[in-house]
């Protein structure tokens, strides 16, 4: 009977309609990543040749005053890209995936945005997550919708109630049928995906690939329960378009929506001003106040003791450079909070909206989210601590350009690895959701015969 | 077609659909939608309270400065926050991907910082809910709902038999089921007309703002005229009201979801931009063609200040008339700046041809054509942004070059240092160079940039009423 169904559904315009669409679409997705993936990394090789570039030209031209070089320094840090990445792009097109940093105030230097087409942003990524979470729903609704009441329109539901043994296996037949089909092509562009990128078969991948599955059968799931309830084709249709709509286009965009509302971010613009006067107001106050400052900061250095009030001091100026982080610090603490909380809430209203969970799930795996950038913010912090460490005492002894070693600074790459995979968080939510619609749809499905 | 029987028969459809529940379900949800996309369009704006108030924060500060070397202020420097639009309540555009505030000091074009998309989570490339949204995307399912089944199910039962046997026409009949269609495609929208007038006015805007408006809310009902249309004449060449639901919806998902973004995709890939590095890199690469005008000594600014000397009949700088450091960083600013403007534009250029590919497909998508047009008068759109960034750098460099006319004139000549307080300006110069203010686009250069989507607006009127025309002569009761 299943060869008979396979061929059955195999010949329709719908099913080859979109069964082609979504290998286009898939396949476009999958060049798309690979594109994203070339130009990160093209963007790592830059950085590392402009590093040593950039080194070697300012040591030639400020070789006589080590104080000056720095001023002019930049370490790259970059942010490593999981080829995962070029399967959910996520937050990565727009939050820079390498950042050159001076010994100066960091706060000034660390949210410098990358150049992108803000148009570009808007419409979104075209990646395999978006062909995941978007378009296979619509083909589970429109290979779903009337997987009952086709019969009982076209008056086949009689033949089928006489000739079937078990009329509930004849529908669950036509589902499998069904899935098994869709799964294939997914699990297929996943594959394709996989190799065409490089993705290593570790557990994120297994997870990502889980993921994608159980959203499937989630929708599955749900189809089969709003199709069982005996309504006419045309019913079904709306219904299951409306809850589409409902979940990857409006509760999102009602979520994001109230997130951004009510963690609204003006510590962003006050960490700026604070960051500037921190430093600029120091030009015009006691020197000794400045430095006093700093050796609370950083006790290590006191002996350097206190520069002359008069006249210009290496010492003073990265002191000051200093103060800009320190006077803005707690409005930029109050930033990174509300950031983090905006990603706590996002993920606990993923809960219970699965379009959400199995997109900030790809995006976690693939380490493009926003809590992956918030981390990486953060180890910029102890990079940019541990370069001004390093060369703090060399500027306040006057030490020689050449009494440093150039070479050592290539740039540092940050790779995430403080995550852990918690697969009940993760998984837990769409297994309930299945559960749900399942036992739902037993119910009616009795009902039916 | 005779007026009476055209309102006769639309009348005839809207309380027919008035007898079934789903009308008022429907209608519900969309006032839910507004009530929730003009609250979060207010509380967005909203946000400009705070970018004034930090606006003028930096400014007291800056003005707070006392007596100073001007090169100190102008690397003290100021921001610009960029305002939203008053018609941003209305459709969010790009809004959300651009940056919002830049610090403007000499030498340096920093980036402008701190989109809201920077500090969100994934959710917001799911799309955000505003009125403008609503209206181009909900609303189209909404009429294609209420009337797909408009001409065919009638032909499916026989009614429509009886109406042609019974003296109407084929063309009142199209018309006038697309007339009444059309009359409930006003109800669902005249709230949100009603919603955005009522919010522009409890603030006093200028005839621009109301302009805009206008042009916005003629181009949504011009839209919901051929979405209604389209329903119709998908309803009138379908076979069973089953196929004209699919075919429409298929229409949907094409038009909305499936080609703005294969598109935009498309554009990019076509035309690849420059990563930050590179940017950066290649106008470093030619300023330093110039040489660098922090430095005395080099090659490129030596000639000139050998060139002033012989002007001035003098040995050594010491003896020029004004501070000569002050204005070899003039000069350096003149350079650097007209190279970074040179790439800036030709970066933005790159934008614009990645988005062409969607801007001529409004052609054929009139989602498109009304996305693109509604974004740009509610100064929510690319050239928008270019704009502000434009004004934030032409500012930055009047800054820039204020600051070293300052010290070209009043400090003395054989100063190079600018520590401390012995070679200073008076605080008084601080206050009176002016704040940044940003100011929009007129309506008339939108417009100019947003023609295409405009054609594309009425062209599609034109095409849906010829498309009605043809189904009248040839459509089919049986």
């Amino acid at each position: 009977m299943y060869k008979l169904l396979f061929q059955q559904f195999l010949r329709t315009r719908a099913c080859q309609l979109g069964l082609t669409l979504v290998l286009i679409l898939g396949g476009i997705s999958i060049i798309i990543g690979k594109q994203f993936l070339t130009d990160q990394g093209r963007l790592a090789d830059q950085a590392t040749q402009m590093q040593q570039e950039h080194i070697e030209r300012n040591v030639k031209l400020h070789g006589d005053d080590l104080s000056l070089l720095l001023y002019y320094l930049k370490f790259a840090l970059l942010n490593e890209t999981d080829p995962l990445a070029g399967l959910s792009v996520g937050q990565s097109d727009l939050n820079p995936g390498v950042q050159r940093i001076r010994i100066l105030a960091l706060e000034g230097q660390k949210y410098d945005s990358d150049l992108v087409n803000p148009t570009k942003l808007l419409y979104g990524n075209l990646d395999l997550s978006f062909v995941i979470v978007y378009v296979f729903p619509l083909l589970v609704i429109a290979f779903m919708y009337n997987l009952f009441s086709e019969e009982r329109e076209s008056g086949t539901w009689q033949m089928v109630n006489v000739m079937a043994r078990s009329k509930s296996k004849f529908l669950l037949g036509k589902l499998l049928v069904r899935f098994l089909l869709l799964a294939g092509v997914m699990l297929f562009l996943i594959g394709v995906g996989a190799v065409v990128l490089g993705v290593a078969a570790d557990t994120a991948f297994l997870l990502f690939t889980l993921t994608a599955l159980f959203y499937l059968i989630f929708w599955f799931a749900l189809c089969f329960w709003v199709v069982c309830l005996r309504q006419n084709s045309n019913v079904n249709a709306l219904v299951l378009l409306t809850i589409w709509l409902a979940l990857v286009v409006l509760l999102p965009a009602f979520v994001n929506n109230y997130i951004t509302n009510n963690y609204p971010l003006p510590e962003a613009l006050s960490t700026m001003i604070k960051q500037r006067d921190g430093y600029h107001v120091k030009w015009d106050t006691s020197k000794k106040e400045t430095m006093e400052k700093f050796y609370e900061e950083y006790p290590q250095f006191a002996n350097y003791g206190f520069p002359s009030e008069k006249g210009y001091s290496p010492t003073w100026y990265y002191a000051m450079q200093h103060m800009g982080d320190v006077e803005s610090r707690e409005d930029s603490r109050a930033m990174q909070l509300k950031i983090r909380s905006r990603e706590a809430s996002s993920r606990m209203w993923a809960q219970v909206i699965p379009s959400m969970q199995a997109q900030l799930v790809f995006n976690e795996v693939a380490g493009t989210g926003l809590d992956d950038y918030m981390d990486f913010l953060q180890y910029m912090n102890e990079f940019h601590e541990n370069l001004r460490l390093y060369f703090y005492p060399m500027i306040f002894s006057n030490s020689e350009v050449a009494s440093v070693d150039w070479g050592q600074f290539t740039p540092e790459v940050f790779t995430n690895s403080n995550k852990s995979i918690n697969w009940t968080k993760k998984l837990g939510s769409l297994v309930i959701t299945i559960l749900l619609f399942s036992v739902l749809s037993i119910f009616s499905v009795r009902k039916l015969i | 077609m005779r007026r009476d029987v055209l309102l006769l028969v639309a009348r005839q459809f809207w309380t027919s659909v008035f007898k079934s529940k789903a009308i008022y379900l429907l209608l519900g949800l969309t006032l839910i939608l507004l009530f929730y996309a003009a609250f979060s369009g207010v509380s967005y704006h909203e946000q400009n309270h705070h970018r004034i108030e930090h606006q003028q924060q930096a400014r007291e500060s800056w003005e707070a400065n006392p007596d100073k070397h001007p090169h100190r202020m102008a690397h003290f420097g100021t921001f610009a926050f960029r305002l939203k639009h008053p018609l941003s309540i209305f459709d969010f555009g790009v809004e959300s991907f651009t940056g919002n505030a830049v610090f403007l000091e000499a030498h340096k074009q920093n980036v402008v910082n701190f989109s809201e998309a920077s500090y969100s989570t994934s959710l917001i490339r799911f799309g955000e809910l505003s009125m403008g949204m609503i209206l181009q995307l909900i609303l189209p399912l909404i009429v294609f709902f209420l009337g797909y089944a408009a001409i065919v199910a009638d032909r499916e039962n026989g009614t429509l038999k009886i109406l042609l046997t019974q003296g109407a026409t084929w063309k009142e009949v199209l018309y006038g089921r697309a007339l009444g269609l059309f009359g409930l495609s006003c109800l669902f929208y005249l709230p949100f007309v009603f919603a955005t007038v009522a919010l522009l006015l409890m603030e006093s805007y200028t005839a621009d703002v109301w302009i805009r408006l206008l042009v916005i809310l003629a181009s949504y009902l011009l839209y919901l005229f051929i979405v209604s249309l389209l329903t119709i004449i998908i309803s009138v060449g379908s076979k069973t009201s089953k196929n004209a639901l699919v075919k429409l919806l298929g229409i949907w998902l094409l038009l909305v979801v499936v080609i703005p973004r294969t598109s935009q995709a498309v554009g990019s890939f076509l035309y690849p931009t420059p990563t930050k590095l590179e940017f950066r890199g290649a106008i470093e690469e030619e300023v330093i063609q110039f040489g660098d005008s922090h430095n005395a000594n080099d090659p490129y600014y030596n000639f000139i200040r050998d060139s002033v000397l012989e002007v001035h009949g003098v040995q050594s700088i010491n003896e020029l008339p004004f501070n000569y450091p002050g204005f070899q960083m003039y000069v350096g600013e003149k350079i650097s700046t007209e190279i970074y403007v040179r790439h800036h534009k030709e970066l933005l250029d790159q934008y614009r041809r990645q988005n062409q590919l969607t801007k001529w497909l409004a052609l054929v998508n009139p989602y498109l054509g009304v996305k693109g047009l509604s974004m740009a008068l509610c100064g929510t759109d690319l050239e928008t942004y270019a704009s502000f960034q434009h004004q934030a750098e032409a500012y930055r460099y009047e800054l820039a070059q204020a600051m070293n006319e300052l010290q070209i004139k009043h400090i003395r000549a054989n100063v190079t240092s600018s520590e401390g307080k012995v070679n200073v300006v008076d605080r008084e110069e601080w206050k009176s160079f002016p704040d940044f203010t940003y100011e929009y686009p007129t309506v008339e250069s939108t417009l100019g940039s947003e023609l295409l989507a405009l054609i594309s607006i009425l062209l599609w009127s034109v095409v849906a009423l010829g498309m009605m025309n043809y189904w009248a002569r040839n459509a089919s009761a049986l």
